[in-house]
Parts: structure tokens; C-alpha cells; sequence
């Protein structure tokens, strides 16, 4: 493994032969292979527990939410149907709706609590210092910054922010069709900067 | 169909911002549109790279206390291309004792709701119409069991307080010529609505209708297109509504 993940992608042709290892390991795992996990969890959990992090924040509580990530994926490996998209890609999206159900659990229970809608500040910009260098972030700003501010606020908020496109409305002080459109287009234009596949 | 509202939901869905009623509404939507199925897949594809970019190792503990859990978790079956049923008599009995529902209903004359003949598909306002549903703090929703040999699903949703629901038929065979797919709805006191259901001749039904405070059953049977009265086919999709607490 440790070949495998110096050589680990960087850009996106080597990340596509990265993802086979991914998808390799995962479909032994399927079979209850638990060494092949063991590499999945070294060449995944990078990518997973940075996701959650980003959206969590808190890290111990991101750390749960990465175990119980794999856990998810130790489960479900049978399950991996590789015509669906990558092992990387489905990895990727069970980590954010994770992240992203722990978030609206927290935040159901605190606005229970204080009735206070005023704490949703715009914190997207602090997390972007996390980030480690490398030519995926490069790639990855790069792409960002073709959108339009608005669509690039709208998607950073959601995704990153972890909020409904309603609320994302809500924060920029715009229609919710409106950020409804921009979410679209924005994610349309970074699919033609990033590349549809993974 | 037209249901641009779904259509336009693929990207705030790959994102996870829809709140969980959009999210079950774009669900029940988008596996069998291919256009939404697709998009979703690049953009979620997109989000990959994203995420890529977010890398931060767990501390190492982490891996060993993941090796620990899941050396005690079992994994599920892979899913079949045919759901298998899994109490095959249990199933004969649930569909049996329906049957004996709807054959008592229909002895007795039961009072019958209403027999509702669509007669074209309400495109126009079928997507508003399911997000209004959906919006419903009561809203249920239910996946009926596949009772015949047959493919395709059939997911209905309700809520009581609007008095609609919606059902959501999916890669279905088209019925025959003459004949077409009919609803059965099963209230507590035996009565029953029947809507006679278009033939779903794309393999699809989207379908707003009015729904009873309180059904006990939904069951789709094939009748003659023209609507029967008292069952006449098999039971191929049923769904008891579990008892609330």
C-alpha cells in the first residue's frame, strides 16, 4: 500500500487509476476481506475525514463521524455497484451526508434550545486555511474562482456550510429560486472545470 | 413528464442542501429519470475532486478503533438485480389475508369511495403538487411490497391533514392493451376508493389523488382499462400501513 499512496493522485488522469485501487480494495472488502479495508482506510480516509471536518468542524465530533463513515462502508461494501460511479465518489458523498446529518441533528437540538437563527454567520472563508496544499487544491480553487461570486457563495455555503439552499437564500438575502438556478449553474461550470468523473 | 422543479433539484441534491421532504420527493424522482440519474452521478462526480482537495489525515487511532468496530459488524447481502423475498410464505399470508379484505369488500357491496378514471396524466401541476405534499409536517410515505413476478416499484405518500397523496410507479411493464394498472385504497371500515390507474405505457405513473384521513391498505392490481369494480387480478403490490402509535 505504501507505493500505492505515494504515487496517490494528484491530478485527475492519476486519480482515476488511484480510484481503481479504491475500487479494487473495496470490492474484496465486500467479500469480508478485512485487510483489503484496512488499505481502503489508508488510501480513502485522507479524503473522507477531510470532508467531514470541513463541515463539522468540531474534531472530535468529525472523528466520529469518519468511523462511523467506514463502518458504513465496511457494511455496505457488498452493495458497491461500480456502474453508479467510483468507490472515491461514493465514499466521498456518504462522508458529506454524514457530515451533513450530524450538522442538522446539532443544530435541530441548539435551535430548539435558543430559538436563534442569528448564529448562521457566513464562516465558509475561515475553514479555505485548512486545506492542504496540493495541485487538487490549486485545480480546485482554480475552478472556483471561474464561477460568479454569487455562485460560488451559494455552493461553498451548502456544501461546505452544510446549509439547505433555503437557508443559503436566507444568508446571501436572495430569492430562494434564485440560489436554487445559481446552485445549478455554478455546479454545471464546475463540472466543465473538474471533469464529471472522479 | 414535466417535472421541471425535480429536474432542477439534481445539483442542490448532490449537494446535500435539500431539506429531507425535497430530498424523499427528488428520490422518489430522479432513479428513474435518466437525465436527473445522470446528472446527479457528474455532479457528484465533480464534488469528488472537492472533496479530494480537503485531505486531513485522521489521527492514527482512528484506523485501529475503525479495524476494531469492524471486525463485530456484519455486512449486508449484496442487493439483487430482483428483490428475493425473504418470508415467501409470509408474504403469501399478508397478500392472502388482503385479498380476503378486498374480496369481503367487494361481496358486500362495500361502500365504495369513488372509482376515479384519470383520463390524462396532470403534468401541469404534478410537481407542485408533490413538493406541496411533501411539505406537509404529516406526510407518510410507503414502498409497496412487489407481490408478483413482476418489476418495477410503487411508493405512495400521504398526507392525512391535506387529504392527498401521491404514487409513484417506476420501471413498471406497460399493461396490455386493455388492460391497465388499478388502486386499491383500504380504509378501517372496509370502504374502499379505487382509481383506475393509466396503463403506464412508459413504464411510469405519477399520480396526485385524494386520500382518507386514515387508509389501512394500498394495494395495485391489473384490471380492464375501462376500471373493475371488485378486484378481479392478482394482488401484485400491496402495503399495510403500520399501526401509529
Amino acid at each position: 500500500m505504501g507505493v500505492l499512496r505515494s504515487m496517490r493522485a494528484r491530478h485527475a488522469d492519476e486519480m482515476i487509476e488511484g480510484d481503481d485501487v479504491a475500487g479494487h480494495l473495496l470490492l474484496r472488502a465486500g467479500r469480508g476481506d478485512q485487510s483489503a479495508f484496512a488499505g481502503l482506510f489508508d488510501e480513502l480516509s485522507p479524503m473522507v475525514h477531510g470532508v467531514v471536518l470541513k463541515v463539522v468542524r468540531d474534531p472530535a465530533q468529525a472523528e466520529e463521524v469518519t468511523q462511523e463513515v467506514f463502518v458504513e462502508l465496511w457494511r455496505l461494501a457488498a452493495r458497491f455497484d461500480g456502474t453508479k460511479g467510483s468507490a472515491r465518489s461514493w465514499a466521498a458523498t456518504l462522508a458529506h451526508r454524514r457530515a451533513i446529518d450530524r450538522v442538522r441533528s446539532e443544530q435541530a437540538s441548539r435551535d430548539r434550545q435558543t430559538r436563534d437563527a442569528s448564529h448562521a454567520v457566513r464562516d465558509h472563508d475561515v475553514v479555505v486555511a485548512e486545506v492542504e496544499t496540493s495541485i487538487d487544491q490549486a485545480r480546485v480553487r482554480r475552478a472556483l474562482a471561474q464561477l460568479s461570486d454569487i455562485q460560488r457563495e451559494a455552493v461553498e455555503l451548502a456544501y461546505f456550510g452544510g446549509h439547505t439552499y433555503r437557508e443559503v437564500a436566507v444568508l446571501l438575502g436572495v430569492a430562494e429560486g434564485t440560489v436554487k438556478s445559481r446552485i445549478r449553474d455554478g455546479m454545471i461550470r464546475l463540472r466543465d472545470e473538474l471533469g464529471g468523473e472522479a | 413528464m414535466s417535472d421541471i422543479d425535480l429536474h432542477h433539484l439534481s445539483a442542490a441534491y448532490a449537494l446535500d442542501a435539500l431539506d429531507q421532504h425535497e430530498r424523499a420527493a427528488f428520490e422518489a424522482h430522479y432513479e428513474s429519470c435518466e437525465v436527473c440519474r445522470a446528472d446527479v452521478l457528474a455532479f457528484r462526480d465533480t464534488m469528488t475532486h472537492v472533496a479530494s482537495s480537503l485531505a486531513a489525515p485522521p489521527p492514527p487511532s482512528l484506523k485501529d478503533r475503525v479495524l476494531a468496530d469492524i471486525a463485530v459488524t456484519r455486512q449486508l447481502s449484496p442487493a439483487l438485480a430482483r428483490a428475493v423475498p425473504t418470508d415467501e410464505l409470509a408474504r403469501r399470508r399478508r397478500a392472502r389475508s388482503l385479498g380476503i379484505v378486498l374480496a369481503a369488500a367487494a361481496a358486500m357491496v362495500a361502500v365504495v369511495v369513488g372509482v376515479v378514471a384519470f383520463t390524462g396524466r396532470n403534468d401541469d401541476t404534478y410537481a407542485a403538487d408533490l413538493a406541496h405534499l411533501m411539505d406537509q409536517p404529516d406526510v407518510q410515505m410507503l414502498s409497496l411490497e412487489n407481490q408478483a413476478d413482476a418489476p418495477g416499484s410503487f411508493k405512495v405518500m400521504w398526507s392525512p391533514a391535506l387529504g392527498q397523496a401521491a404514487l409513484v410507479g417506476e420501471n413498471l411493464t406497460p399493461a396490455p392493451g386493455d388492460k391497465a394498472y388499478e388502486l386499491w385504497l383500504i380504509t378501517p371500515d372496509q370502504s374502499m376508493a379505487m382509481y383506475v390507474l393509466d396503463p403506464a405505457d412508459d413504464g411510469h405513473v405519477h399520480r396526485m389523488l385524494d386520500a382518507p384521513a386514515d387508509p389501512s391498505a394500498w394495494a395495485i392490481t391489473m384490471e380492464p382499462r375501462e376500471g373493475a369494480a371488485v378486484a378481479t387480478g392478482e394482488i401484485m403490490f400491496v402495503a399495510e400501513v403500520p399501526a401509529t402509535a
